[in-house]
């Protein structure tokens, strides 16, 4: 059963007026469930609205959305996804480990489970000593491992991931990376993952999806079909190599017929 | 010596300093130019007069400190009631605000002298109604502002939670709105034993901080109404305290937060 269907979606923000965006036109994708598919794209291409349509915070101009089988509203209400966004949009009145209970206390879980199920999570992002810190206490990289947290806590089926590792030292973020696809891998999860990172989006997904801007519209889709297990070893393998190649050929087709920037080479 | 009694030290030492010397110099004019003790009276006196009437004093301050106690609390309660109503009917707001710019441009104290027409002669009420009337439109702008200026991100991520109306307004509203609170209390603090002293100016019994102000100045007891008004800087200042220390009581962490962007 596919996780996601995209159908036609168009996104136009101010529509009908002088200052109209197109964000998103004609946008089809289909995404397996318990596939992770990275978005990549030039910054304002429309990544991240297109990862809130399928969280149905915001209504598609035109074009149908179908999460889990369902319409995007009812797997909104019915929590079928975790969220991560862009900014870590963390609650600066609430410890680091009240943070990530959030989500579960609008699930009504009780205390217990919940401050449980906080401290494993603080485990997994390696911040078990900040549990009582507030926000404003911790570096951009540990809000945004906060957030991932948080993001993680309720166990979803599907998660949608707008630039998680962003801020994050390459040691943390590939410890991140790796303990978020053995996550996905146990749990079967479905990932939507937005990233300026080439490299991140081929080691993470099954397939790469390269947009281009101005209307925002999916330009290619990489098919990365690494053999095996990643791990490690899989940032030296020859195929790792000839798919980061492969998508940066996509980018830059994208980025010649419009000259922006924004994607970062690492 | 440890960093924190070094920065205490450092906020409060520059500021006594400054107090010390300023009453120096006062005291050494009055003596040094030989001023008449009608014109200014010298810090010594005013002690003495203060001492030997802190029974008087504190008498007047606890008329005047009721009435600024009675109307913050009363004005505080309906401006945050008013607040809720307004940030969750548009429509309201709309009506109202202009109303309050409206009422903040007339100048408000005259009022009292309506009031007191309405009231009994020796009525506090009207100085209660002054007292609520300015704390009201004080909480009522800042708490509507803390309810309804939260980051978008956090509404958005509420949503993403499937979390209803209600739930949004006790776990981002809200909590965005007691620094905001917080902030409108001291403010308000003061300016409710400021409102409180200049509303016996305008009639009514003459047992306050404020009558007694005016009355020993009318006396030629200029010694007497300083006594009074050091009473009044007293109290305004003891108001003060009590509303910081109730904020770093209930936001841990205090306004720290707000000074950083990165949120
Ligand atoms: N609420 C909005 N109102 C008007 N225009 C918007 C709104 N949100 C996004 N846009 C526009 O839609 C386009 C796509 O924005 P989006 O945030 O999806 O880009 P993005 O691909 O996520 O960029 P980045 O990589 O910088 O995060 C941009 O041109 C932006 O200006
Ligand atoms: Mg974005």
């Amino acid at each position: 059963m596919s996780a996601i269907e995209i159908t036609n979606i168009s996104q136009a923000f101010n529509l009908g007026m002088s200052n109209q965006v197109d964000a998103l036109t004609d946008i089809n994708l289909s995404i397996a469930s318990g596939e992770f598919v990275s978005l990549i794209g030039p910054s304002g291409c429309g990544k991240s609205t297109l990862l809130r349509l399928i969280a149905n915070l915001l209504v598609p101009t035109s074009g149908a959305i179908v999460v889990n089988g369902k319409s995007a509203k009812q797997a909104r209400l019915d929590q079928d996804y975790g969220m991560a966004f862009q900014q870590s949009g963390l609650f600066e009145w609430r410890t680091v480990a009240k943070n990530i209970e959030l989500p579960l206390e609008l699930k009504g879980w009780d205390k217990t489970r919940r401050q449980a199920r906080a401290t494993e999570m603080l485990e997994l992002v390696k911040l078990s000593d900040f549990a009582n810190h507030f926000p404003w206490q911790l570096s951009g990289g540990m809000q945004q491992r906060v957030a991932i947290a948080r993001a993680l806590a309720v166990h979803p089926s599907l998660l949608l991931m707008d630039e998680p590792f962003g801020a994050l030292d390459e040691m943390t973020r590939e410890h991140m990376q790796s303990e978020l696809l053995s996550i996905c891998r146990a749990s079967g999860t479905t990932v939507v993952f937005v990233t300026h990172s080439i490299p991140e989006a081929v080691y993470l997904s099954n397939r790469v999806v390269v947009m281009s801007p101005r209307p925002g519209r999916v330009a290619e889709i990489v098919d990365v079909s690494i053999e095996g297990e990643r791990n490690d070893a899989t940032r030296d393998n020859a195929v790792f190599f000839q798919r980061i190649t492969a998508v940066r050929e996509a980018l830059r087709g994208v980025e010649m017929s419009d000259h922006v920037r924004g994607i970062e080479d690492r | 010596m440890s960093s924190r009694s070094l920065s205490v030290i450092r906020s409060v030492l520059p500021p006594a300093v400054f107090g010390v010397a300023f009453i120096a110099a006062w005291e050494l004019v009055v003596k040094g130019f030989n001023l008449k003790p009608y014109f200014l009276a010298p810090p010594s006196k005013i002690w003495q007069k203060f001492t030997e009437n802190i029974d008087l004093i504190w008498g007047a301050a606890k008329v005047s400190g009721t009435n600024a106690l009675i109307g913050l609390l009363l004005g505080a309660f309906l401006g945050m009631v008013m607040s809720f109503a307004l940030s969750r009917f548009k429509f309201l707001n709309n009506l109202i605000t202009p109303l309050a710019i409206a009422l903040n441009a007339v100048p408000i104290f005259v009022l009292v002298a309506v009031l007191n027409n309405m009231f009994a002669i020796t009525s506090e009420v009207p100085r209660r109604i002054m007292v609520t009337l300015v704390v009201y439109f004080i909480v009522l702008v800042n708490v509507a502002k803390g309810l309804t200026q939260v980051i978008p991100t956090h509404v958005e991520m509420m949503k993403s939670y499937a979390a209803s109306d209600t739930q949004i307004l006790c776990k981002v509203r809200i909590p965005n709105a007691v620094p905001y609170l917080f902030t409108a209390l001291k403010i308000s603090a003061p300016a409710s034993v400021i409102t409180a002293f200049v509303s016996e100016y305008f009639g009514g019994s003459q047992n306050g901080l404020g009558s007694r102000i005016t009355s020993n100045i009318a006396n030629s007891k200029n010694a007497v109404a300083w006594a009074y008004v050091l009473g009044a800087c007293l109290l305004g200042l003891s108001f003060y305290m009590v509303s910081s220390l109730l904020e770093g009581v209930a936001t841990p962490g205090g306004r720290a937060k707000r000074t950083r962007e990165d949120r």
